[in-house]
């Protein structure tokens, strides 16, 4: 199959990189999408910019002028992409100092740069894991980092479950259900979680100390789509694992607060935002406080989903 | 002079099972509303006055105009404070 995502770059080694790290992310949208990418010496801009900023780590995001170009500035090394409305090309330029920090840069610039380009067709981006159970209901575990996510996914994987990924879903529709596709990356544990996994198979993810598995590492199978059944947003507590249901607008207020990228260009909110909600219509929608027992018992999330 | 309303430019709405989610994409911040709500805000797709929506809200739910009226009144003063509504006098 013909990679959808192409990569044009007259810099052998960055162009391989990004190819390969593509590869390995598996994605397939639904039309071709380019990353246009020069390395060059980044200068800062003469002009101000007066378009309003949003901000995530490391990232500054600028959108609302008058051509609804969306502007991601990565804060750590100077590394520019600009997206036009309509357009499945984004310009990227890469400052010598950002190649040299290449793995950095495709997480933390590189893929938000994707999700914008992905945002071009249809596919919109929610902080969420995405499994199957022993049932086959796809489960869409939405939240940010820190409230479980990966835990339980890697818990589940371990489990036999497939799964698809940790954190970075998106989310399709068209006229069909609402589908959640995963970017294959490793499932990142931070300590604590890797210690409740007892696996020693991990690989080190030094600067973000964590700890890194591939679904296969887990005895799992990867999950590319999924048309979510269950949506779950879960926290962590101390007592013991509670499920409650919640009701279908407010699941898609909950949605709303993982995709932070909603609110950003405005001729794309309202799909995004129908999107959400033909997806809370779909799913049954629960909030799960994981306590220490579900990691003693994984199969408890399921028992307690009925 | 009368007070017409209408919805700020960048408020998105969705709605789900008589409830309702609203994006304001300037200040980035997102609402849950209710059923009344909801139908206030489609109404103001349009600029209404506070007498056409009343009437609205009157005619859909079968209230009376005093229970009418203090639902909206309240409903556009919350709104105006978070930039979903705009108010204009012509």
């Amino acid at each position: 199959m013909p990679e959808r995502i192409a990569v044009r770059c007259s810099d052998p080694v960055v162009r391989g990189t990004l190819e390969q790290w593509l590869i390995e992310g598996r994605l397939q949208p639904p039309r071709p999408l380019t990353l246009d990418v020069r390395v060059e010496p980044l200068l800062p801009g003469d002009q101000p910019d007066p378009r309003p900023i949003f901000r995530q780590p490391d990232l500054t995001i600028r959108s609302g002028g008058a051509d609804g170009r969306v502007t991601i500035v990565w804060d750590r090394c100077p590394a520019e992409a600009d997206l036009l409305p309509g357009s499945r090309v984004a310009a990227v330029r890469l400052s010598p100092e950002a190649v040299r920090c290449l793995d950095d840069c495709l997480r933390q610039f590189m893929i938000t740069t994707l999700i914008f380009l992905l945002r071009r067709v249809g596919w919109h981006h929610v902080h969420g894991g995405i499994a199957v159970d022993p049932l086959g209901r796809g489960w869409l575990l939405a939240g940010n980092s820190g409230m479980g996510k990966s835990t339980t996914v890697a818990l589940l994987a371990a489990r036999g479950w497939s799964v698809g990924t940790d954190d970075i879903a998106f989310l399709a529709g068209g006229s069909d259900p609402v589908a959640a596709y995963s970017f294959h990356s490793p499932i990142a544990l931070r300590p604590g979680g890797e210690a409740l996994l007892r696996r020693g198979s991990g690989r080190p993810l030094p600067d973000r100390g964590k700890v890194g598995y591939w679904p296969e590492d887990l005895g799992s199978r990867w999950c590319p789509r999924i048309e979510p059944q269950i949506l779950i947003f879960p926290s962590v507590g101390e007592g013991r694992t509670e499920v409650s249901a919640v009701r279908p607008a407010q699941a898609v207020a909950e949605l709303v607060r993982w995709s932070a990228w909603v609110t950003l260009e405005p001729t794309l909110a309202q799909d995004h935002l129908d999107l959400l909600t033909r997806l809370a219509a779909q799913a049954r929608a629960y909030r799960i406080r994981l306590g220490p027992d579900l990691f003693q018992d994984p199969d408890l999330a399921a028992r307690l989903i009925p | 002079m009368t007070t017409w309303y209408r919805r700020h430019p960048d408020l998105r709405l969705t709605a789900l099972e008589g409830e309702g989610v609203v994006l304001q994409l300037g200040s980035r911040r997102y609402f849950t509303v209710n059923e009344v709500g909801v139908d206030i805000l489609e109404a103001l797709r349009e600029p209404r006055t506070l007498d056409q929506l009343v009437s609205e809200i009157m005619h859909h739910y079968a209230v009376g105009e005093e229970r009418a009226a203090k639902s909206v009144r309240n409903f556009l003063e919350r709104c105006a404070g978070t930039a979903l509504v705009l108010a204009e006098e012509r």
